[in-house]
């Protein structure tokens, strides 16, 4: 849910662009399935992180375009400061251990 | 804040659930096609409903889907359904309907909370009634409360005479201040309350404001404002109709409310007299807190006023203290001597038996649900191995015994309102008058009760079998063949320890209800120690028709020798009471001049009568002589007493008591009691019917002591019905403003006594309730037996075939029916022994062995559980071989 949130703090995407975006801003290292994008979307959505709505794709194509609201935000801020703590902690533990 | 936001988000999904499915498979269409071909997108099915998850609704849809699952099951086996709704919609109706009877009589608040009643207490007062106020001080109270309370009404209850036209009876009154409608928030129906003026002590303007139930025995009319009603002999004008079940302060409610102006006509107290001075302590305070006021402050400033009073009127008021009642006011007053804490315990014990019956239903049905899951076991078995979880299977259970505990609830619902109607009939006839009693009908209360109930059963008989049929067993049962489930042994065992409960409660109830029974029979059977077959009485009481002393006696006087006359009237005389009625005058009876005479002293019923009283009984003067007709007037110099054997053996064992001189014992003893001389010995009679023993009796002639309620009694030819109103009609001729209480034979006046009603009405009850149970034992005897033997129609087949006798196959199973029923019984007598002792000190004339209902009830119970397992068992002689062994 994180990831979803990160990626759509730059810019609102859909549920494919999302996947791709995942995929591509990791260097090909992560991959997000389907069977769990779409339940982490809905999530997002009851808990009012995120708006969902439909438009035209630059193909034509109907899509379904998801906007990170301020809430999300707020709430990628503490799970982006959360992850920092622990992976600095884990850093650390690397490192000297 | 965030949560709530969440909330609505997911309703909104609940709600458009359709368009929001129809968004996200297009949503995933749009995905898949972007992706190309080949799609890697998995099942769209799958992942829309794992998508959906999100939405937190799975749980509803679940409940839904096992409702579903669960009326369809229940649709497919309606011999089960049937039975189980049945079951449970006796046990649940029967616990509605003395819950609401209770709930109506004794836990329903009768005012609201900020509704407060006063208590008071002053070293010139003695004992601790609420009805300790004097009009004074309540007048010096509710002006020095004003901030505290929105009004501070008073308020007197007792009875009075009422004759609207029909003859004067007996009624429920209450005297009240004019504001005390708006204290207990129940405004009038019609017309008004009462003024200021007529409020005002002394001021004698007679007015009145009746109750909605004698409103409608008026007509129901428009042109009952106006209308003249006799109150105490005088004239009243009706001003005003209080509203549609309106009790009043306390159960039951009282009929007509007068102004506290004619507290003189209302009342014959000592403090009628004195009414309104403050030494008059009279009335009862309600009063109502004015918002935001605590409990505490409205008590402080009640000892401040309390403090006020005392020093203005140190002679009255000495130690006058004021504060808040503890007590929510007082119920069921006309119980003599019953306080708040006996009734949560009558309460408590009359919710024993409905639960009993409650607790046999829930065996009987965990009874079914057992022996039908076991029937059950391969589906279950195939679900749980193609993943149902064991929570989920336990749900599925539960859900299926929530839809027969809510449609057994709604029935049990219809049930109760029967069962509260009986209750409240049986109740009507022990009240003194035609009085308010309360609503009893369905209240939230009520209905949180049903549900309790219901939650509860489901709960008790669905959890049990619930999980023993979802163990780590079941999985086992896959493998099993149909026929091998009927030699489990462990189902069928639980199935017979829930059987033998079910019989052994069922005999407590039965031989609860025959102790009952036996009592009332044994009370009305009793040998009185007089001849109860030909006697008439007439209840009057010429003080409800406002006549004093000397106009009372000339009535009693007038109306003994006007019935004298009736043609059929052997024998006539008149008395303060009456034998068997459990009710009687007392008074500590000493031999007079020795010293300490209270500690020899032998308490008897004492009775003021007139002449012939021995000859009306039917009794024989065993000394001396009767009283005369100059005795029967007052002015007499001499005080003289008939007295009984009983008591004549108690005071002077082996002597002779004629002539000697008693006393009677005064409950102050700064006066020496005057002596008085024995002239006259008869035997002993029995003054209650829950005391074997006749009671010591001492009477006294109608010119020594002065009640206003008397019983004329009569020896008649012929008792009948056609006396009886004959009688009535000679009464009422004589003088129609004289309220006749009652005419009635003497048996029937002895039934209709307190003592007899209570154990013909516990007969009554107990047997129903008794009977219900039984039912339902039968029913689970049934159940079980028939579940036994189609689960072994294959070994029944075989046994057939290989050349069992049928009748040895009937025996067999009857043989094993017999021994459940055996030991249940066996441990229901042990149950039913204990009742015994308990009921012993409470019911007239049973032990607490009695052979009779010992034998009885078991007896009833062994043939209904026989013929419950001969159904089965002469199905199974008659199954057929070729049949059985193909089943397989």
């Amino acid at each position: 849910m994180m990831l979803v949130l990160r990626v759509l703090k730059t810019q609102p995407l859909h549920g494919y662009a999302i996947a791709q975006r995942i995929h591509l801003v990791s260097a090909d290292e992560l991959r997000v399935e389907e069977g769990s994008l779409y339940p982490a979307l809905q999530k997002l959505l009851v808990k009012g992180w995120v708006t969902a709505a439909w438009r035209a794709s630059e193909s034509g194509r109907q899509v379904r375009e998801y906007r990170i609201t301020p809430s999300g935000r707020r709430q990628l801020e503490a799970e982006m400061a959360e992850y920092r703590r622990m992976a600095r902690a884990i850093g650390l533990l690397l490192d000297e251990a | 804040m965030a949560i709530i936001g969440e909330w609505i988000r997911r309703l909104g999904y609940l709600l458009q659930r359709g368009a929001r499915e129809d968004e996200l498979r297009r949503e995933m269409e749009a995905h898949r096609a972007q992706m190309g071909e080949p799609p890697a997108f998995g099942n769209t099915l799958r992942l829309r409903e794992e998508a959906r998850d999100a939405w937190g609704w799975r749980w509803l849809d679940d409940l839904v889907a096992d409702t579903r699952f669960a009326w369809r099951t229940l649709r497919h086996s309606p011999g089960f359904t049937l039975t189980a709704i049945v079951t449970l919609a006796l046990g649940i109706g029967v616990n509605i309907g003395m819950f609401s009877f209770v709930n109506g009589l004794l836990l329903r608040p009768l005012y609201s909370d900020e509704v407060v009643m006063l208590d008071t207490d002053s070293t010139t007062l003695s004992g601790d009634e609420a009805r300790d106020f004097s009009y004074p001080n309540y007048r010096d109270i509710q002006e020095g409360t004003t901030d505290i309370f929105t009004g501070l009404a008073a308020y007197s209850i007792d009875f009075v005479g009422l004759d609207a036209g029909a003859g004067a009876r007996s009624a429920l009154a209450a005297a009240v201040t004019g504001n005390y409608f708006q204290v207990l928030s129940a405004p009038l129906t019609y017309g008004r309350s009462f003024t200021a003026e007529e409020d005002r002590p002394g001021a004698g303007i007679r007015v009145v404001i009746i109750s909605y139930p004698l409103w409608e025995q008026f007509g129901a009319g428009a042109d009952t404002l106006g209308r003249l009603v006799r109150i105490n002999g005088e004239q009243f004008t009706v001003v005003g109709v209080a509203r549609e079940g309106f009790l009043g302060t306390g159960i039951p409610g009282p009929e007509i409310w007068l102004p506290l102006g004619v507290y003189e006509i209302f009342s014959r107290d000592d403090e009628a007299r004195t009414f309104g001075s403050r030494e008059s302590h009279a009335l009862s305070v309600i009063g109502r807190l004015r918002r935001g006021i605590s409990e505490d402050r409205a008590e402080a400033a009640l000892a401040t006023v309390g403090r006020r009073l005392e020093q203005a009127f140190p002679a009255v008021n000495a130690g006058y203290a004021i504060d808040l009642s503890s007590s929510t006011g007082p119920r069921l007053f006309f119980m003599p001597g019953v306080g708040q804490g006996p009734l949560t315990g009558l309460a408590l014990l009359l919710m024993l038996m409905p639960l009993t019956v409650l607790l046999v239903a829930c065996l009987n049905l965990a009874d079914l649900l057992l022996a039908r899951g076991y029937v059950r076991r391969q589906e279950l078995a195939v679900r749980s191995s193609l993943g149902g979880g064991r929570s989920r299977l336990v749900r599925q259970l539960l859900t299926e015994g929530f839809l027969v505990a809510l449609v057994g609830g709604a029935i049990g619902l219809w049930v109760s309102t029967w069962a509260t109607k009986t209750l409240m009939a049986s109740l009507r006839p022990l009240l003194p008058a035609a009085v308010s009693l309360p609503d009893v009908s369905v209240d939230w209360r009520v209905l949180l009760g049903t549900m309790a109930f219901g939650l509860v059963a489901t709960l008790i008989f669905g959890t049990g079998p619930a999980l023993a049929l979802t163990g780590r067993a079941a999985a086992a049962d896959l493998k099993r063949q149909t026929g091998d489930e009927g030699r489990r042994p462990g189902g069928v065992r639980i199935g017979n320890v829930l059987v033998i409960g079910q019989i052994a409660l069922s005999l407590l109830l039965l031989a609860a209800g025959g102790l009952f029974m036996m009592s009332a029979i044994r009370s009305a059977a009793a040998d009185p120690g007089f001849r109860l077959d030909g006697g008439l009485i007439v209840e009057i009481d010429p003080g409800l028709a406002g006549y004093d002393e000397a106009r009372g006696r000339q009535a009693h006087l007038a109306l003994l020798d006007r019935l004298r006359t009736v043609p059929g009237v052997e024998a006539i005389t008149i008395a303060s009471g009456f034998p068997l009625t459990g009710f009687g005058d007392e008074r500590d009876v000493a031999p007079a001049g020795i010293p300490d005479a209270r500690s020899k002293s032998v308490n008897a019923v004492f009775t003021a009568i007139g002449r012939d009283y021995a000859r009306v009984l039917g009794l024989p003067m065993l000394g001396g002589r009767d009283f005369t007709n100059a005795e029967l007037l007052p002015g007499s110099p001499e005080r003289i007493a008939i007295i009984d054997d009983e008591l004549a053996q108690r005071l002077w064992p082996g002597e002779d008591a004629l002539g000697r001189l008693i006393q009677l014992v005064d409950e102050d003893e700064s006066a020496p009691a005057p002596p008085v001389r024995v002239v006259g010995i008869i035997p002993a009679v029995k003054q209650s019917p829950g005391n074997p023993r006749p009671s010591p009796h001492v009477y006294v002639p109608l010119g020594q002591h002065y009640e206003s309620a008397m019983a004329v009694q009569l020896r008649v030819a012929e008792s009948d019905r056609a006396m009886v109103a004959n009688i009535a009609r000679v009464v009422r001729e004589l003088d129609e403003r004289l309220p006749i209480v009652s005419v009635a034979t003497w048996r029937d006046h002895i039934d209709a006594g307190l003592e007899s009603l209570t154990a013909r009405a516990g007969a009554g009850v107990f047997a129903a309730f008794g009977a219900i149970a039984l039912l339902l034992a039968v029913l689970g005897v049934y159940g079980v037996k028939s579940y036994v033997v189609s689960r072994r129609t294959r070994e029944f087949g075989i046994r057939i075939a290989i050349g069992a006798h049928p009748r040895a196959l009937l025996w067999h199973v009857l043989r094993e029916g017999g021994r459940i029923t055996a030991i249940g019984i066996g441990i229901g007598l042990v149950l039913a022994l204990g009742a015994g002792q308990f009921l012993q000190g409470i019911l007239y004339g049973v032990n607490s062995i009695e052979p009779v209902v010992l034998l009885t009830a078991p007896l009833i119970l062994l043939g209904a559980s026989f013929l419950a397992s001969y159904i089965p068992a002469l199905r199974a002689t008659k199954v057929d071989p070729t049949v059985a062994l193909r089943s397989e």
